[in-house]
C-alpha cells in the first residue's frame, strides 16, 4: 500500500514537472542571456539589440556581470555551465588572465562553437584577418574549433612623456626617442643607457617595476608551464634584476601598478617625473585617460625595446543556444567580432565613436582590414597617430606563453621580486621560495 | 506518582530541536564534504573524487609545507597582537563607562561611537586604510614628512612588519568597541548588591574592578576569550583585501593559505579540506584549554554536590517508598 | 583584608576628591581621541563621495567636503544598466537582514534556554556540540555550500541567507553566557505555579528579560548579515542582488576607477546600516538593565 502511494505521487510529480517543461517550451524565448565581469561586453549586446531594433520585435537582454572580486567571477560562471540548461549564458566573457581556462583548459567542452550557431569561422576570420594569436586562443584543442574571439587587439608600446624626451634629448619624435631607448632593439641595453640619462636630468624612466614586467612575461619563449612542471623563462627570471636595477639605481618612482602612485605619475604628480609606460593601446584609453590629469596631450607612442601585448577580453560562445536564438546570437558576436563594416563595432572601438565617443578613446582592434580602414591620431599622444606603433606590435602578440594560471603565478613571482628588491630574501632564496609556493598554492613541481 | 519536575526534561530536547535542524540541513552536507575530500583526491576545476592509496597523503603534504606552518605563527601573532591591546583598552573602557563615581557625561555617545568600526564592511576598511599608507604619497607619508619624523617618503607596502602591523591595529580598531560592550553588559550583569558591599568596605575603583568586577565577568570573558580567537584563527578578510596576504606572505593567515590552495589557481580542494581540518582542530583544542582553565570551579563541585544529593534523595525516596509498600502490606494484612 | 589593602584604602580616601577630577579629565581626553579615530574613517568616506576622482587622486583623504557629489552621482547612474539599482539593491539587504536577523536572535535565545533553563541527559553533550559548530572554519565549508544550494536549486532565493542564521552557535554561546546569571530559575518556577505553559514562559517571561542582549545580538548579526559578500556575489543576480554586490560592480572595471563614485557607493551601502544602528543603541546606551533579578 504505501509503496503504491509513494509510486502515485512520483508519477504525479512527474506529470507536474513534464507538464511544465512543455508550457515553459510552448512560450518562445526571446532573452538573451550574457555574463561578464564588467558592463563592457554586456553592454556591447544590449546596443546591439537597440541599433537593430530588436527589442521592438520582443527579443530581451537579461545581463549578469558578476565583479572579479576574489575570483566570484569565475566561480559563479563555473557553476552557471556546470549546472547547465538556463543557467549557461548565452554569452560570455573572458579576460585575458583566465581566458585560456574556458577556451582550451578545463571548462573548454563546456563552451558552444561559433560553427555551431552559423558563423563560417575559417573564412570569416580570415576575411576580417583576425589577428592569429586572437584566435588561436580562442581555438579549443580538441576539436580545433573556434570557441571565442575578442575584439580589441593588445600589441603594447611605449607610451612616453613628451615633455620629458624633450628635456633630455632634446626631441620628442617618436622615432628619435625609439632610437633613444633601443626601440625594437630585442635587448635592454640602450634603454639603460637611457635611463642613465635621464637621471641626469632628475627624471626616471618608468614608474615602477610592474611597468617592465609585461614585456617581460611577454617576451619569455615558453610560460610558467613546460609539461606539467614549473619553468622558469630566463626572461621572466630577469625581472629581479631588472627590479633590483631599477631601484638600486634609483630609475623610477618604486610604485606598483594599479596603486596610487601608479596613477599619480601619469598626471606627473610623483616624486619625480617619469618618461613613460609600456602598455597597448587600451592603456591610454582605459587608464592614462581617466588618470593623466592635465598632461593629456603631451605623450607620444613609440616602439617598445622588447615587443609584447597585454590584456584582452574575448566573448566566448555558450552551449546551450536555443535553435530560436541561433541567428540573432551570430549576428551579435559577428558584430563584435568580425564585422569589418563601418557600422561593426570593431571599426567603432578603433576610431572611439562607439556609444557616442568622439574619437578620444582609439583603440587597437582584432580584424586588419579594420585596421586598415582606421586610423589612429589621437589627441592625447598630441595628434600623432599611435596606430603606426601598435598595429606592427600585434605580431608579439601569441597565446603560446600563456597558461590558465598565468594570473595566479604571476603574482606570486611578483611578491618574490619585490621582497628581493628590498632585501628581505637574497635571489636564490627568492626562486626557491617562489618554487615552494608555486608547489604549496597550485601543486605544480618545478623542473 | 511521577515528580513533575522530571518531565520539563523534554522541553530541553524540544527546544533545541530547530538548532539541530537547521544544522543538518544547511551545515551537514558542506562538513562532511570537507571531511571526505581530505582523504581523496579532489582538485581543479571540474573536480573528480579519487581514492588514495594512502588517505592521509593529504594531511601529510600539509603538515609538511613550511608556508603552512609559517601561515599558523602569522596568525597567532596578528591575533595577540590585536587582542591583548584590544580586551585591555575594552576592560580599561567598560571599568570607566560602569563606574558611577566618575561623572562621566556623554557615555552613551562614546559607546556608540566606539562601536561604529564594526558597522563598515571590511572592504571598505581595506580600501581606506591602503589609502593612508599610499606610497610615495599617502596620507601617512605625507604627516611623517611634514613633521620632518622621516626624510622621504617610506614604501610600507613592502615592509612585512610594518604591514602585520597595520592590520593587527584594523583588526583592534573594528572589535574593541564589541568587546567593550559584551564586557560591560557583563558588568551590569553583576548584582549591585556586591558593589554595595565593597563599598561600605571601602573598595576604591580600581580594587572594585580587580577584586570584585573581575571575578564576576568569568562567564562573560570566556566567551570573549573563546570566540575572539576562533575569529582570530579564522582571520580572513582583512589581510586578504588589504595586503593579499603579502609582502612576502607575512600577512598569510591559515584562513588565507586554505583559500590560497583551494579557492584560485589550481583549486586543490583536497589539500585545502586537509587544512581546513587541522586549523579546525587546533581551534578546539585550544577552545578546552580556554574553558578547562575559565571553568567555573565552585560551580562545578556544587554541580557534583547536587548530583550526590539527588542520588541520595532518590535511594532514601526509594527505601522509604519501599517501607512504606512494606507497611501498607502489612496494615492490609492487619485489616485481614 | 590584609593591612596593605587598608592602607591603600586610608590614603585613597583623602586625595579623593582632586584626584578624580584628575581621573575624569584624563579618561575624557582618551575617550575623545578614540571618539577622533573611530569616527575619521566614516568621515574620510563621506567626504570622499562629495569629490572628484582627480581630487581623490592628488590627495585621498580630505576633511573638508567638496562640490563633486551630484557628479559623482549621475556616474553612478551610468552603472544602471550593469545592475547598480540601489532601491532594489536596499530592499534586498533589508529582507535578507531582518529575516535572518529575526531567526538567529529568536532561535539563538531559544536554543540557550534549551541549554540554561532545563536539566536534560543530552544537554551538556549537546552544548559541546554547538561549540564545535562554531568552531568550523568557514572558509572551506562555503565550497560545500554553495554546491549544494546550486544542486538543490536554491541559487537566486534568499532563503540560503535565511535559513541558515536559525542556526548560529557563537550566538547561542553569548546568549547562554548571558543568561545564565541573568535569568533566575525562581522566575520560571513562579510562572510554573502560575500554570504557563513551556513555551509561553519563554516568549512572556525569559525573551524580554533577555532584550538587552538580544539587541546587542541583532546589531552585531544584521550588520554582518549586511555586509556578507562572496556568497551573495556567487548566488545572486538580476533583481536578487544585495546592496554590497551591487557595489562590487562599481569597481568590476580596474581599469577605469572611479575612485569619488565608489565612496559614494560605500557611503550609500553603510546609511542604512546607521539608521538600524541608531535605531537598537538605545540598547547599547543603556546597556543591561536586569529586570527581574532587581524587581
Amino acid at each position: 500500500m504505501k509503496t503504491n502511494k509513494i509510486r502515485h505521487i512520483v508519477a504525479l510529480i512527474a506529470v507536474a514537472m513534464i507538464a511544465c517543461l512543455l508550457v515553459g517550451c510552448g512560450k518562445e524565448d526571446k532573452e538573451i542571456y550574457v555574463m561578464s565581469f564588467t558592463n563592457e561586453v554586456t553592454g556591447m549586446v544590449e546596443t546591439y539589440v537597440k541599433a537593430k531594433g530588436l527589442d521592438k520585435e520582443g527579443w530581451t537582454v537579461k545581463t549578469n556581470i558578476v565583479a572579479t572580486d576574489g575570483g566570484a567571477y569565475q566561480t559563479a560562471l563555473d557553476e552557471a555551465l556546470k549546472a547547465g540548461g538556463k543557467e549557461v549564458p548565452d554569452i560570455y566573457g573572458a579576460e585575458a588572465a583566465f581566458v585560456l581556462k574556458y577556451t582550451q583548459g578545463d571548462f573548454a567542452d563546456f563552451a558552444g562553437t561559433y560553427d555551431n550557431l552559423g558563423i563560417k569561422t575559417t573564412e570569416e576570420i580570415k576575411a576580417a584577418e583576425i589577428a592569429k594569436y586572437a584566435y588561436e586562443i580562442g581555438t579549443r584543442p580538441s576539436d580545433g574549433k573556434i570557441v571565442a574571439l575578442p575584439y580589441q587587439s593588445t600589441g603594447g608600446a611605449f607610451i612616453y612623456n613628451r615633455d620629458v624626451a624633450i628635456a633630455t634629448w632634446g626631441t620628442d619624435d617618436p622615432a628619435e626617442v625609439a632610437k633613444k631607448i633601443g626601440g625594437g632593439s630585442g635587448n635592454w641595453d640602450q634603454f639603460w643607457k637611457a635611463a642613465e640619462e635621464l637621471k641626469a636630468k632628475g627624471f626616471g624612466i618608468v614608474s615602477g617595476d610592474g611597468d617592465i614586467w609585461h614585456p617581460l612575461e611577454n617576451g619569455s619563449a615558453k610560460g610558467w608551464l613546460v609539461n606539467g612542471k614549473l619553468h622558469i623563462d630566463p626572461s621572466r627570471e630577469s625581472l629581479l634584476d631588472v627590479s633590483k636595477k631599477l631601484k638600486d639605481n634609483n630609475y623610477h618612482n618604486e610604485t606598483q601598478d594599479w596603486q596610487e602612485g601608479w596613477f599619480a605619475d601619469m598626471a606627473e604628480i610623483g616624486p619625480k617625473k617619469v618618461l613613460g609606460f609600456f602598455g597597448p593601446a587600451w592603456l591610454i584609453n582605459y587608464t592614462m585617460n581617466e588618470h593623466s590629469g592635465d598632461t593629456a596631450g603631451r605623450w607620444g607612442v613609440t616602439t617598445s625595446p622588447v615587443g609584447f601585448s597585454w590584456g584582452g577580453t574575448w566573448v566566448v560562445a555558450g552551449k546551450n543556444v536555443a535553435d530560436n536564438k541561433k541567428a540573432i546570437v551570430a549576428d551579435i558576436i559577428r558584430w563584435i567580432t568580425l564585422d569589418t563594416t563601418k557600422e561593426g563595432l570593431q571599426y567603432q572601438w578603433a576610431m572611439g565613436t562607439y556609444n557616442g565617443g568622439t574619437g578620444e578613446t582609439k583603440d587597437t582592434v582584432c580584424s586588419n582590414v579594420v585596421l586598415k580602414m582606421a586610423n589612429g591620431e589621437t589627441g592625447f599622444v598630441g595628434g600623432q597617430n599611435m596606430f603606426e606603433y601598435f598595429i606592427p606590435a600585434n605580431v608579439n602578440a601569441r597565446g603560446d606563453n600563456m597558461t590558465q594560471y598565468d594570473e595566479k603565478i604571476n603574482n606570486i613571482w611578483r611578491d618574490k621580486v619585490r621582497a628581493y628588491v628590498a632585501g628581505d630574501l637574497t635571489r636564490d632564496q627568492a626562486i626557491a621560495e617562489f618554487k615552494a609556493q608555486v608547489k604549496t598554492d597550485l601543486g605544480f613541481d618545478a623542473e | 506518582m511521577k515528580k513533575k519536575g522530571f518531565s520539563y526534561a523534554k522541553w530541553g530536547y524540544i527546544f533545541s530541536i530547530p538548532f539541530v535542524v537547521v544544522f543538518c540541513l544547511a551545515m551537514l552536507y558542506p562538513i562532511m564534504y570537507t571531511l571526505v575530500i581530505g582523504f581523496t583526491e579532489y582538485r581543479g576545476a571540474l573536480p573528480t573524487l579519487k581514492a588514495l592509496s594512502d588517505p592521509f597523503k593529504n594531511y601529510k603534504t600539509v603538515l609538511s609545507e613550511e608556508l603552512f606552518r609559517r601561515s599558523l605563527k602569522t596568525t597567532f601573532s596578528i591575533w595577540l597582537w590585536n587582542f591583548i591591546p584590544q580586551i585591555g583598552l575594552a576592560l580599561i573602557l567598560a571599568a570607566w563607562f560602569t563606574d558611577d563615581h566618575l561623572k562621566l557625561k556623554g557615555k552613551g555617545f562614546f559607546k556608540v561611537v566606539f562601536y561604529m568600526p564594526n558597522i563598515i564592511t571590511a572592504a571598505t576598511i581595506a580600501l581606506l586604510f591602503s589609502s593612508l599608507f599610499q606610497f610615495p604619497k599617502g596620507v601617512i607619508n605625507d604627516i611623517l614628512l611634514e613633521f620632518k619624523m622621516i626624510d622621504e617618503a617610506y614604501n610600507f607596502a613592502v615592509d612585512p612588519k610594518i604591514t602585520k602591523g597595520v592590520i593587527s591595529f584594523i583588526q583592534f580598531w573594528m572589535w574593541f568597541g564589541y568587546t567593550m560592550i559584551v564586557l560591560i553588559s557583563g558588568i551590569l550583569g553583576i548584582s549591585p548588591d556586591i558593589f554595595e558591599a565593597a563599598d561600605i568596605d571601602g573598595a576604591n575603583g580600581f580594587q572594585k574592578f580587580v577584586f570584585v568586577t573581575l571575578p564576576n565577568i568569568k562567564t562573560i570573558m570566556l566567551y570573549t576569550l573563546v570566540t575572539s580567537m576562533i575569529g582570530g584563527l579564522q582571520m580572513f578578510d582583512i589581510p586578504h583585501l588589504y595586503s593579499d596576504g603579502g609582502p612576502n606572505n607575512a600577512t598569510r593567515t591559515a584562513a588565507k593559505h586554505i583559500y590560497a590552495k583551494g579557492f584560485s589557481g589550481a583549486y586543490l580542494y583536497d589539500e585545502a579540506s586537509a587544512a581546513s581540518v587541522i586549523l579546525f582542530i587546533i581551534i578546539i583544542i585550544l577552545s578546552a584549554i580556554l574553558f578547562f582553565l575559565m571553568r567555573d570551579k565552585d560551580a562545578a563541585i556544587l554541580e557534583k554536590q547536587k548530583r550526590q544529593m539527588e542520588k541520595k534523595y532518590r535511594q532514601e525516596y526509594k527505601a522509604q517508598v519501599a517501607a512504606q509498600k512494606a507497611k501498607l502490606a502489612e496494615l492490609e494484612k492487619e485489616a485481614k | 583584608m590584609s593591612k596593605t589593602d587598608k592602607m591603600i584604602i586610608a590614603s585613597g580616601k583623602k586625595k579623593n576628591s582632586a584626584a578624580n577630577t584628575a581621573m575624569t579629565v584624563f579618561v575624557y581626553v582618551v575617550c575623545i581621541l578614540i571618539a577622533i579615530l573611530c569616527i575619521f574613517p566614516f568621515w574620510a568616506m563621506i567626504v570622499n563621495a562629495t569629490r572628484s576622482s582627480a581630487e581623490i587622486q592628488q590627495r585621498a583623504v580630505a576633511l573638508i567636503p567638496s562640490s563633486n557629489l551630484m557628479q559623482n552621482y549621475k556616474v553612478l547612474q551610468k552603472y544602471e544598466s550593469s545592475g547598480f539599482r540601489p532601491l532594489i539593491g536596499f530592499k534586498n539587504s533589508m529582507i535578507i537582514s531582518t529575516l535572518a536577523t529575526v531567526c538567529s536572535v529568536y532561535f539563538s535565545t531559544l536554543t540557550a534556554y534549551a541549554i540554561v533553563v532545563y536539566d536534560w541527559k543530552l544537554k551538556r553533550a549537546f552544548f559541546s556540540f554547538v561549540m564545535a559548530v562554531m568552531m568550523v572554519p568557514g572558509q572551506i565549508v562555503v565550497v560545500g555550500f554553495y554546491q549544494m544550494i546550486f544542486k538543490v536549486h536554491l541559487n537566486n532565493t534568499f532563503l540560503p541567507f535565511i535559513i541558515p542564521a536559525i542556526a548560529a552557535p557563537s550566538m547561542v554561546f553569548f546568549m547562554k553566557q548571558y543568561m545564565e546569571p541573568s535569568l533566575s530559575l525562581e522566575i520560571v518556577q513562579s510562572a510554573r505555579i502560575d500554570g504557563a505553559k513551556e513555551f509561553f514562559t519563554f516568549n512572556m517571561i525569559a525573551l524580554p528579560i533577555m532584550k538587552p542582549a538580544i539587541a546587542t545580538q541583532a546589531i552585531f548579526s544584521f550588520v554582518s548579515n549586511w555586509n556578507q559578500l562572496f556568497l551573495p556575489l556567487i548566488l545572486l543576480k538580476g533583481d536578487k542582488r544585495t546592496m554590497p554586490v551591487m557595489v562590487s560592480l562599481l569597481k568590476g572595471d580596474i581599469y577605469r576607477t572611479e575612485y569619488g563614485s565608489i565612496y559614494l557607493g560605500l557611503t550609500l551601502t553603510v546609511l542604512p546600516l546607521f539608521i538600524v544602528y541608531f535605531a537598537l543603541s538605545k540598547y547599547i546606551i543603556a546597556g543591561v538593565a536586569l529586570g527581574s533579578v532587581k524587581g
